[in-house]
């Protein structure tokens, strides 16, 4: 007896755990497992939608399950298709949609009701986010997409007159905010801001005939950039990688051992509310041109699933791009809201007006770059320019012969 | 006890047989098997024969992880010997300080990996860590504890070292206690020192308990995983790519599952080098 209520409990709570709130569907629903990768008080925005929709009809219930964050669902959602277990309904960051999408693993989504007039900003789909996107069938949907926005701590910043709008003026700036125990910029050695710098300098990471210059010349001026500043000990490298150093950093700027940050949006809503000092945000700078890479995941349907969990699925994903769902979602977290009518929403609400960080991303879409549809973007992301990155700023390696070496190791995997 | 039929001890030893065949020799093998192929779980794996390990060889991935493995081996050997004895003798009596000190530092072996990572991660912090703060207050300057490529793997050695010394004080703390008084006492009536003591009776009978620790220690350093993915993520620059790290990133980052699989079959080939030599050791005391 005792046993018996020792396991139903267990069964109890892990029913709590995995995140889906009674453990159980009602009868008569179609279950739909979701498989996601946000944290913290993403997950428990996620989670409220998921509950408004599972209420808001009777035939679908979605079932929600937290994978880690996104490169390990990545793993967990390759796994899972190679034992042909996976998913219906995942979502992936947008570099590895075309990995995906040319191993056949994605569901084309251009015959699903609505497909092809969704409401998206279009910066923010598939056709905007990636070159030539338009010309392929639809596989990707856009739900948590960001850009990097800068991040000041507006108590130090009200002491300096010049703004950070170029990057003269940042280094300046950073060498102004600078003061012992204290850095005046900080930002990961991480390829996301990077390409954002190539962009500025003028460079694209693949060429539009598909050559991998890692931006040429412009790659070697935005490593420059980074290398002069940690020279000049006016900008901090958080140690880690990935979003471990992302992390470091926030926590960094919010002790204020960081006067200045480049960020995901995303944060906006966590940085604002935890920091004890008011938190502005600013548009990145312009180097010969304003340019900044767009981040965040698209929703991906799995083509292994049944058609008839495929086509619940849908159904939720454009309940997520309702006017009210989209914009809900882009004010609990920072992420942008990814249709024109929830950025219509929340701009009629008066909510800019009241919290004008959340804007900074909006109109930064406007020099917004698309990255290119290539399989092997992501491994050169991970596997060369990222290592090569945090070797050249560590040990001030020349970074001219830096990114030829860089462009040498991205040719040889290719293959 | 001897067996009635002759297939008897085969029964019994069935179950385990069984584990180790479904749990041990087929993953090795399906990991041999898979090492000779191209294949990232969702395409058709593709066979190039000893291309993996080609790759493996002349990135220098694998010289450069074994190298990282090993430094912090000899770091934890060592140290867990010598800290692990040092302690152990100094700990050896009775009362209750001495017996509070036991149990502290065996405390430390007690924690889970996770936590000392997030531990160290804020002890070592490069600016707000608890050590740079005393060390720049006594003049002394900050040091790169996790950010410089030369001092990440030392850091990671010594941490490991703190989580197993514990271990090593408790062991040889009871090789101590099984020494036979006897010898001491002949050794003291016959003029010894303390020191010559230790070092003539002590030691040498301790060598099959010290050969224990450093197995258990070169196991632990071998196995490390969950201090690199905290507290460094195998950076700055691969300086803490560990083997069992540099695995975990070409499956589940690089999504490489024959170049993961040919590291595997490399690391297991070294570890049974170590063991056969250490077998070999072994043997060689047995009839001292």
């Amino acid at each position: 007896m005792q046993r018996r209520a020792f396991l139903l409990s267990g069964a109890v709570l892990s029913g709590g755990v995995a995140g889906c709130a009674p453990s159980d569907a009602p009868p008569g629903r179609v279950v739909v497992p979701f498989w996601f990768t946000y944290g913290g008080r993403n997950r428990a925005t996620l989670q409220t939608l998921v509950t408004r929709f599972n209420q808001a009809q009777r035939e679908i219930w979605v079932r929600a399950v937290f994978q880690g964050d996104y490169f390990e669902g990545l793993a967990k959602l390759r796994t899972a298709l190679a034992a042909g277990a996976a998913p219906p309904l995942s979502h992936v960051v947008g570099e590895v949609v075309p990995y995906l999408a040319e191993a056949g693993v994605l569901e084309p989504l251009d015959d699903y009701p609505g497909a092809r007039s969704l409401p998206l900003h279009p910066a923010l789909g598939q056709a905007g986010s990636f070159r030539g996107g338009a010309e392929r069938s639809l596989v990707a949907v856009p739900f948590n997409r960001s850009t990097p926005i800068a991040y000041v701590n507006q108590r130090l910043f009200a002491e300096q007159s010049a703004t950070p709008d170029t990057w003269q003026t940042l280094s300046e700036v950073a060498r102004a905010l600078t003061k012992p125990g204290r850095f005046g910029f900080g930002c990961p050695i991480d390829w996301w801001y990077w390409a954002a710098l190539v962009g500025q300098a003028g460079g694209e990471v693949v060429e539009p005939n598909g050559r991998i210059s890692l931006g040429d010349e412009a790659g070697v001026r935005a490593l420059s950039l980074w290398q002069s500043l940690v020279a000049a000990g006016v900008m901090k490298q958080p140690p880690g990688r990935d979003y471990n150093a992302w992390e470091q950093l926030s926590q960094d700027f919010l002790a204020g051992r960081v006067a200045m940050i480049w960020s995901s949006t995303a944060f906006v809503r966590y940085l604002e509310e935890t920091a004890d000092f008011p938190v502005r945000a600013l548009p990145l700078p312009r180097g010969v041109r304003g340019a900044v890479p767009t981040g965040g995941t698209h929703f991906v349907l799995l083509k292994s699933a049944p058609s008839e969990l495929k086509s619940a699925a849908w159904r939720f994903v454009r309940f997520l791009l309702e006017p009210e769902s989209a914009a809900f979602w882009s004010s609990e977290t920072g992420y942008l809201p990814v249709t024109t009518e929830a950025a219509q929403l929340l701009q009629s609400r008066g909510f800019y007006a009241r919290h004008p960080n959340y804007r900074v991303a909006l109109d930064q879409l406007a020099v917004a770059q698309p990255w290119p549809w290539s399989k092997t973007l992501f491994r050169i992301q991970r596997e060369v320019v990222q290592p090569g990155l945090e070797a050249a700023v560590l040990e001030k390696r020349d970074p001219s012969r830096a990114m030829a070496e860089a462009r040498r190791l991205a040719q040889e995997s290719l293959h | 006890m001897k067996p009635t039929r002759p297939s008897e001890p085969w029964w019994l030893l069935a179950p385990m047989l069984g584990a180790l065949a479904v749990f041990f020799v087929y993953p090795l093998l399906s990991a041999l098997r898979t090492s000779f192929y191209e294949w990232d779980l969702l395409t058709a794996p593709r066979f190039i024969g000893l291309g993996n390990y080609r790759a493996i060889f002349s990135s220098g991935e694998l010289f450069a992880s074994l190298g990282t493995t090993l430094l912090v081996s000899v770091v934890v050997v060592a140290g867990s010997l010598v800290l692990g004895l040092g302690l152990a003798l100094a700990v050896n009596r009775p009362g209750r300080l001495a017996a509070l000190a036991r149990s502290a530092v065996f405390s430390a072996y007690v924690v889970s990996w996770v936590s000392v990572g997030l531990l160290f991660l804020w002890i070592f912090d490069a600016d707000a860590g608890v050590v740079n703060q005393l060390l720049s207050a006594a003049g002394i300057g900050k040091v790169k504890w996790l950010t410089s490529t030369r001092m990440a793997p030392l850091t990671v050695a010594l941490i490991v070292l703190w989580k197993v010394t514990g271990y090593a004080m408790v062991v040889f703390l009871s090789g101590l206690s099984g020494l036979p008084p006897e010898m001491q006492e002949a050794a003291a009536l016959d003029g010894a020192g303390p020191f010559a003591r230790l070092r003539h009776v002590t030691l040498p009978l301790l060598r099959p308990t010290a050969a224990f620790v450093a197995t258990t220690s070169l196991i632990a350093s071998f196995q490390l995983f969950d201090v690199v993915r905290l507290l460094t993520q195998g950076g700055p620059v691969r300086s803490t790519t560990v083997l069992v790290y540099a695995i975990y990133e070409q499956l589940f980052r690089d999504l490489r599952v024959g170049r993961a699989s040919s590291l595997v079959v490399v690391f297991f080939l070294v570890l049974s080098a170590l063991t056969w030599l250490k077998l070999r050791a072994f043997r060689s005391q047995e009839p001292v």
